[in-house]
């Protein structure tokens, strides 16, 4: 199981999405120019843009587009259906608007997300690069990493959570530390081809040292199926950001994310299904927004595997 | 004359002594099974871990197990200690020893007669393997005459002894002597109870049939607390764990589920319009309470407690925390309850946010952190906490809840004074008050109190109260030390009870002689 | 092909030991113990320092380590604390009910989304195609708690056509089994169908694409038959890495779902342990199920093996 394919195709314990283990580990890069040019024409990706861009606008502009406190409890509007008493989306068993809580959630579910994307952007692309071009450390590195991913995902997060505590910033830790040997294998898979291309032999032949190496040759390089797993990875780290909120171990409450919206809203799942179905089409929306921003990328960065629309 | 040494409850427990010696009235009727047969499934909210329930003492388990095993002595509607598997027992006129006689022909699920040998083996094992073993420490011993007495020598005399023994907190359950080395939560699931166990699926259900040797106790006519004669007519009961609020209100609606506990207050409303369902309140499920830590700043500081007792508003809290499924209780027992007391009631739900803050600024308070220690596992206490983190803020207080899960909040509060990292512990007393005041005090006492006193700075006055509560040997006394401790604690404002909730059980129409008790009971209910 | 099952198992067992380890580390870093979930709700705190003592919880951590492997060497992974049954004997009762789940919802996944996968290939940009893709695209997007409520709510409550929970065991009443574990299955399915469809489809594209599919045609031969004998072959080669991916998926994604259903499968027992602090329970199930998530792909690299040419010829 030595060659690129293989790597790439290697069936793991794995909640990441399967498209990452499809990735073609080189390829050339496209100017970036020519890259947005073609994103623009993939309808997908533009779909996804837009359903992104209004959950990412009411996120930002979250304080201006609501006038009601998302935590402040109101307990004379409790159970309002959507639309009574000019609560667009209802209230909940406090008497807090729904509407606040959900822009308020998209903040920090975007917020949460694009943390742990960052996280899995430097200490994956770390962490897979040292066991790519360093040999030596593959296999122990390697070792650790199947071990993490051979845990089911959720349940990592709950023991790290667990033990960290619940809280926004410790939600981000687990998520991370669940995702990062995901995402460190794709950038591994990428460097092992790279190392052995003849420009990067010629490189070394030349006397360059390993830093320079990484950085000028191999990593711009390995960058597309990086990309592409992060785009996924952004989807993925709503949805369990969501899951554990649900379970009671994401963002303290009140707080409002998703997940805590869903998981106050599970005791009246009969009488008052808008406190759990409105957050949930929210997340719904958010994710296959993410998804189909992934799948646009993937189809432009990566030629092989693109299909014509 | 023989004692019955029973706690506050005067006037009941004389009731009790009669019913313990016999008060099967001519007139009565002996209960007798509507219908025999008919498979009955209830739906429990929680998991059950464990059958044995000598070393568990979780709502859980009793669920199933009290239909189960059986002990010396229970309590009956009221409260009041009665006999169950004794016959009768006597008090010594010194108060050191206790004879009990067994009642004749009671026969374990593995067809074997019970005799004292059994009944010494039992308490033998619950010495040995369980947390309320402490309930024993002042016994002497324990022997075995002849095959029908059981006799108990006390160390000092204790007149609150039958009160202990006839405990449902942790009960000492009648085993067969052959299972008194099984280790703790292991317990081979062998009483002498009406129901005995068919099969058991942790984290899926419980099935149970009904015991076809089990010998009623025929002192009584009809089943009473956890005693009282008793019938299975059920071929089997099973309890289903449905974790899930909705899914169990749904079963109730589809008759999947003939019975179950804690249905959402928002739901009952349109339940009671069904009328293939009856809705039964279970009131006083517990007491709702905030307890605080006098270890830790500014808790610390009396005045500081005082202002954030004047300032709750207990029916918003309540409200909030219970979907309205609440009344207004002052203190630790609840009014039915003969040991029941409003002293304090001056400093309950005094909502006087002016109060508390002339009460804060005495206090010195300069803005420290407030930590309210909740959890999500039990929603009632988050919601509690949430109010009251608001409340607290309107005046000025810098509230912030820690949220953590239940074994965590739990492993905090109790961590020996002093107790790091919170200031406001949400918890509910539930079973202590049910047992009476004796054992909610308790909380209160022992080398790790709840109100966490720094160390050496334990409440003298509740001390010497607690003393009286347990030694004096007129009942009225014991009372009167009990009213004492409930006054210190409000004034002192150690612990925030809120109120008491209700939980709402319900069932189907069809099922007949159900009546929601702190633990549902399966024996004398039956399909129409 | 045994040499790709000797290498993979011997290449796992030092994943297994890592895996035991930062289980066991994971586990006593955890705030709280078992005292709490055996004393229940109002324990006093005298009670629950009895319960701890009792239970050998004061142990130094490397002794508890220590203890622990020595067992394991031994083939005994210990007794559930809080159940006080053996973990093995726990594990072989609750990892069946949850592998019975996941092969239902494999069922599906394979039915549903492999055939709406091959449609959408062969009827490539039509309504057919864009209908299926969104509703793959629908699948993974949807949490699976939601989903899971959401039917609950349709299927339970306003339609009455299935029970709410509870389960029924397959080996007692198969179509009991059935009825409680469709909404289940459906809800682990759903997303591994999103899944499933948009790679059988975009495969099926590939290969579809490729020279001697195009001779296959050019020689005269039905499409039908080009499409079965050579197309689906072919796909089914990273069709089947995918399965050992489902497996995983559905048993990770059984942690919620068995909650939410009240399935007393592995996903349940093991958050219900994390929760209740049950250590050997924890270190011991995962330990289990992490072994039979690690055979399963064993067993699927096999059956890549079997199936790519290229891998044989490797391999040989």
């Amino acid at each position: 199981m030595n060659g690129p394919e293989l790597v790439a195709v290697r069936p793991a314990a794995d909640d990441a999405p399967l498209e990452e283990e499809f990735e073609v580990a080189a390829k050339r890069q496209a100017p970036w120019r020519m890259t947005v040019r073609r994103l623009f024409r993939h309808r997908l990706f533009l779909m996804g843009l837009c359903l992104c861009s209004i959950i990412l606008l009411a996120g930002v502009f979250a304080q201006l587009i609501t006038t009601a406190d998302p935590v402040r409890l109101a307990m004379r509007w409790r159970f309002r259906a959507p639309g009574v008493d000019g609560f667009v989306f209802g209230t909940d068993n406090f008497g807090r608007s729904l509407w606040a809580r959900v822009v308020f959630g998209a903040q920090l579910s975007l917020y949460i997300g694009f943390s742990v994307v960052l996280l899995n952007a430097v200490f994956g692309t770390l962490i897979g690069a040292a066991a790519g071009y360093f040999r030596k450390l593959d296999n122990a590195l390697m070792r650790v990493n199947d071990a993490m991913m051979a845990f089911p995902a959720i349940l990592l997060a709950i023991a790290i959570t667990a033990v960290l505590g619940a809280s926004t910033f410790n939600a981000i830790l687990a998520l991370s530390i669940v995702y990062i040997p995901r995402t460190a294998r794709i950038v591994r898979a990428s460097v092992i081809v790279l190392r052995e291309m003849e420009y990067v032999q010629a490189a070394v032949a030349a006397g360059a040292g390993h830093w320079r190496i990484l950085r000028r040759h191999i990593l711009p390089n390995a960058m597309a199926p990086l990309i592409v797993q992060l785009s996924f990875l952004f989807a993925y780290a709503v949805l369990s950001e969501a899951t554990l909120s649900f379970l009671g171990l994401g963002a303290v409450p009140p707080t409002p994310t998703w997940g805590n919206i869903m998981a106050e809203g599970r005791q009246y799942l009969v009488e008052a299904p808008w406190i759990i179905t409105i957050p949930g089409i929210a997340l719904m929306i958010t994710v296959m927004g993410l998804n189909l921003l992934g799948d646009g990328l993937r189809d432009v960065l990566d030629p092989r595997l693109r299909i014509q629309q | 004359m023989a004692r019955t040494g029973w706690g506050p409850l005067g006037f009941a427990a004389a009731m009790a002594f009669i019913g313990a010696l016999g008060s099967t009235s001519a007139l009565a009727q002996t209960y007798k099974c509507p219908k025999v047969g008919g498979d009955f499934v209830f739906g429990q909210e929680a998991n059950v871990n464990s059958l044995d329930q000598m070393t568990s003492t979780t709502i859980s388990t009793r669920n199933v197990a009290m239909n189960i095993f059986e002990a010396l002595m229970a309590r009956d509607e009221s409260n009041n200690p009665i006999t169950d598997l004794a016959e009768s027992y006597t008090e010594s006129p010194d108060g050191l020893i206790y004879t009990f006689k067994l009642r004749q022909g009671v026969k374990f699920h593995n067809g074997k007669a019970m005799t004292s040998a059994d009944v010494v083996a039992s308490w033998d094992r619950y010495k040995r393997v369980a947390a309320e073993r402490q309930i024993l420490d002042n016994v002497e011993k324990w022997e075995a005459p002849d095959a029908s007495t059981f006799v108990v020598t006390m160390k000092k005399r204790q007149p609150t002894f039958v009160e202990f023994i006839s405990s449902f907190s942790q009960p000492i359950v009648i085993i067969p002597a052959e299972l008194k080395d099984d280790a703790p939560q292991q317990l081979r699931t062998i009483g002498t109870g009406p129901f005995q166990l068919v099969e058991f699926l942790p984290g899926s259900h419980v099935r149970l049939k009904r015991y076809d040797g089990y010998t009623p106790n025929t002192k009584f006519t009809e089943r009473t607390g956890f005693g009282g004669y008793k019938q299975a007519c059920f071929n089997t009961v099973t309890f289903r764990i449905v974790t899930e609020p909705g899914a169990r209100v749904a079963g109730l609606r589809t008759g999947e589920l003939h019975g179950v506990e804690d249905i959402p207050f928002t739901s009952v409303a349109d339940l009671k319009k069904d009328n293939r369902i009856t809705i039964l309140p279970l009131e006083n499920w517990w007491v709702h309470i905030a307890s605080a830590n006098a270890s830790q700043v500014p808790t610390d500081n009396a005045k500081f407690r005082q202002a954030v007792m004047a300032l709750l508003d207990n029916e918003e809290i309540m409200e909030a925390s219970t979907d309205g499924n609440y009344k207004l209780n002052v203190g630790f027992q609840y009014p039915h309850q003969a040991s029941y007391t409003d002293a304090g009631k001056e400093f309950y739900n005094q909502k006087s946010p002016a109060k508390a803050k002339a009460l804060l600024a005495e206090s010195g308070y300069k803005g420290e952190p407030v930590f309210l220690l909740t959890n999500k596992d039990y929603p009632s206490m988050y919601n509690a906490s949430l109010v009251m983190s608001q409340q607290m803020q309107s005046i000025g207080i810098k509230a912030e809840l820690k949220v953590v899960d239940w074994p965590t909040a739990v492993q905090m509060a109790a961590a020996p004074s002093p107790s790091p990292g919170w200031n406001f512990f949400f918890t509910g007393y539930g079973t202590q008050p049910a047992l009476g005041a004796l054992a909610t005090m308790n909380f209160f006492m022992g080398t790790n109190p709840n109100y966490k006193p720094k160390p050496g700075q334990e409440d003298t006055v509740l001390a010497a109260e607690w003393e009286n509560m347990n030694l004096k040997v007129d009942p009225k006394e014991r009372q009167a030390a009990f009213v004492a401790m409930q006054k210190r604690i409000f004034e002192q404002a150690y612990v925030f009870p809120f109120g008491s909730l209700t939980k709402v059980q319900g069932v189907r129409a069809n099922v007949v002689g159900y009546k929601p008790f702190r633990i549902p009971r399966f024996s004398n209910v039956s399909f129409q | 092909m045994w040499g790709v099952a000797l290498r993979s198992i011997l290449g796992s067992l030092p994943v297994l030991l890592i895996v035991s380890l930062i289980t066991f580390g994971l586990m006593r870093l955890i705030p709280g113990d078992p005292a709490a979930a055996i004393a229940g709700m109002s324990a006093t705190a005298d009670q629950l320092a009895l319960i701890r003592k009792d239970l050998g919880l004061d142990e130094p951590f490397v002794v508890q380590l220590v203890k622990w492997y020595g067992g394991l060497l031994q083939g005994n992974l210990g007794r559930s604390i809080l159940m006080g049954q053996d973990v093995l004997q726990v594990t072989l009762i609750r990892l069946p009910v949850t592998i019975a789940l996941a092969m239902y919802a494999l069922v599906l996944t394979l039915l549903l989304g492999m055939v709406s996968g091959i449609v959408a290939a062969l009827r490539q940009n039509t309504l057919v195609d864009q209908l299926a893709m969104v509703f793959s695209m629908i699948g993974i997007s949807v949490p699976n708690f939601f989903l899971g409520l959401l039917m609950i709510l349709l299927f339970a409550v306003h339609l009455g056509w299935l029970p709410t929970g509870g389960y029924i065991p397959l080996w007692q009443d198969p179509i009991g089994w059935l009825r409680t574990s469709t909404m289940p299955a459906l809800s682990l399915a759903l997303l591994q169908m999103g899944l499933l469809a948009r790679i059988t489809r975009s495969t099926m594209l590939e290969v579809l694409r490729q020279d001697y599919i195009r001779t296959a045609r050019a020689k005269g031969l039905p499409r039908r038959v080009v499409v079965v004998k050579h197309a689906l072959t072919n796909a089914l080669i990273p069709i089947t890495t995918v399965v050992g991916i489902i497996i995983s998926l559905s048993i990770s994604g059984a942690v919620v779902t068995e909650s939410l259903f009240s399935i007393p499968g592995m996903g349940q027992l093991l958050t219900q342990a994390v929760l209740n602090r049950d250590y050997p329970m924890v270190q011991g199930g995962l330990l289990l199920t992490t072994t039979f998530l690690v055979l399963v792909n064993i067993l699927v690299d096999i059956a890549y093996a079997i199936l790519d040419p290229r891998v044989r010829y490797e391999r040989s």
